[in-house]
């Protein structure tokens, strides 16, 4: 089975540094659900292992081999794309062009369009709305644009960081069951989410991060029997403690 | 009536050529977030160009066009990336440093211009068109004629690259999103330098056209920059739409200001203008705001 892997990672932002040795593992065909607090090194976790940013220390590994410094359109090539926190659309593109940057490194036109047809069929709402300005249209629909634009290159792992961030809660629950989806299709789906309960009914494998570390990492069954984990950092269970 | 008619003309004649100047410039900033302060530079350039192509070579300086093109837009291929690097700097204040850069290069080629070609002004001299033509009593001198449709055929070639190329796409979607396009597969580096170069050789095409209606002297830099500013503020930053009107504005409001007030009092108008639509629209500084906090 196909896996990405992140080994003893290490990195941050100018001298100041985020991550502190944190590794990850996810497979194809799994939802790999990451969380902690804020500030604590999700989203760099996800962008040094697409090559958004350069790790200081540490490998990034797809089936074994080391992708660690492969730049982002590199690893893009190889399967691997990240969908950035709130989508990272392009407001004043159409649906259509923001769909065509998502295959930008693709060479021959005609697969570009033949795909982008696809993904309009899975997406009908995107077909009604495919000439509007990105920008304009309501934060469900740009989500969804997002995660078309994404899907485009058919990436065996799609890396989405906080896919549901902003939505209402059923839409967050459509999200989530897209991924589901997803990995049931073979693709190996990372996410950062914030609706730990929504999150833990799909996830296969699930990691906290604190402060730039490992702090977890288990099924969803292993984490909601450490309490102290789950009040502590996730903010659940104080009140239902009494109860169960 | 007819002083108000070929005031409008006139203006709408060399309005065309600052929409020429101030397109590659509105993108640039879109693309690498600096100003670039040189911009009156690269036209001052075209424009010498033109000069020193009639006096050292005897070519006439319209056949030189697309050398001044190629030539200039070289030029900004290697100075793109260097802007880049500054900008992107992880370190105090880079917005701020991209600033100080451009108005350093603009300062290192207003000096060398007036070391090598001093104060004396120059009009770029051509054979190809003269006199002029006149239509209804409206007078229109033909070398403003034709400057005038370079700028139309200029812009259209550089919003059909804009609008209905890959690449083009790419350069849209990097304005946007600078981190997003990166992720899509896009060398935002090399994206940078390419609308850079575009920009600086359309400048100075534009440059060597304003040459022939206007005579020029490396002092008068500042003044293309300051229109250039005008239009793209005016315009709101990024908007090529806004830039066709807010650059035909600029020339109908020169060609006014000169029929009814004088000449000398150009910039002041042109200010004033900007001032008080500044306080109306605010909203027309507000990514300028953004990109010098940042």
């Amino acid at each position: 089975m196909s896996t990405i892997e992140a080994h003893d990672l290490a990195a941050g932002y100018g001298r100041v540094q985020i991550l502190h040795d944190v590794s990850l593992r996810a497979a194809a065909g799994e939802v790999t659900c990451v969380f902690g607090p804020n500030g604590c090194g999700k989203s760099t976790l996800l962008k040094a292992m697409v090559g958004a940013i350069r790790p200081w220390s540490g490998t990034v590994t797809l089936d074994g081999e080391d992708i660690t410094s492969l730049a982002s359109h590199e690893t893009l090539r190889r399967g691997v794309a990240l969908m950035p926190q709130n989508g990272g659309i392009f407001p004043e593109l159409t649906v259509i062009e923001n769909l065509r940057m998502g295959g930008y490194i693709l060479k021959s036109r005609k697969d570009l369009n033949e795909r982008i047809e696809e993904l309009l069929d899975e997406f009908p709402r995107l077909r009604e709305r495919r000439g509007v300005n990105a920008g304009s249209l309501s934060g469900g629909e740009q989500m969804m644009v997002a995660i078309a634009r994404a899907l485009l290159l058919r990436p065996q792992f799609l890396l989405f960081d906080e896919p549901s961030a902003g939505l209402s809660p059923k839409l967050v629950g459509d999200v989530l069951k897209r991924a589901a989806a997803l990995a049931e299709r073979g693709v190996g789906v990372v996410m950062i989410e914030q609706n730990i309960r929504e999150a833990m009914q799909v996830a296969d494998r699930m990691y906290v991060l604190a402060a730039g570390r490992n702090r977890f990492e288990g099924t969803p069954a292993d984490i909601s029997d450490d309490r102290e984990l789950m009040h502590l950092y996730l903010g659940i269970g104080k009140r239902e403690e009494g109860t169960t | 009536m007819e002083g108000l008619a070929q005031a409008l003309v006139t203006g709408i004649l060399i309005g065309g050529l600052y929409v020429a100047i101030s397109v590659g410039f509105s993108l640039a900033f879109g693309v690498l977030d600096v100003v670039d302060l040189a911009v009156g530079m690269w036209v001052v350039l075209g424009a010498y160009a033109g000069v020193k192509a009639h006096d050292w070579f005897g070519v006439d300086p319209f056949i030189f066009l697309p050398v001044t093109f190629v030539v200039f837009g070289l030029f900004g291929w290697l100075l793109g990336p260097l802007i880049y690097r500054v900008r992107t700097s992880r370190y105090a204040l880079p917005a701020l440093m991209g600033l100080a850069f451009t108005f350093g290069v603009a300062t290192l080629i207003r000096g060398g211009m007036l070391t090598v070609f001093g104060y004396t002004p120059r009009t770029v001299q051509t054979d190809i068109v003269s006199g002029s033509w006149s239509l209804f009593g409206i007078v229109m001198p033909a070398i403003r004629v034709v400057g005038f449709l370079f700028a139309v055929i200029a812009v259209a070639a550089f919003l059909f690259f804009l609008y209905f190329t890959r690449t083009g796409l790419a350069v849209r979607a990097v304005a946007q999103n600078k981190e997003s396009a990166g992720l899509m597969g896009v060398d935002v580096k090399r994206i940078s330098s390419l609308v850079y170069a575009i920009y600086t050789g359309l400048t100075a095409m534009a440059g060597m056209l304003m040459g022939a209606v206007y005579s020029m002297t490396p002092e008068l830099g500042l003044r293309y920059t300051l229109f250039a500013f005008f239009v793209v503020v005016l315009a709101g930053l990024g908007s090529v739409l806004g830039v066709l009107v807010a650059g035909l504005f600029l020339g109908i409001l020169q060609a006014l200001t000169t029929t009814y007030v004088g000449a000398d009092y150009t910039l002041m108008t042109v200010f004033v203008v900007l001032f008080v639509i500044l306080l109306v629209l605010p909203q027309g500084v507000s990514k300028f705001a953004k990109a010098v906090r940042t």
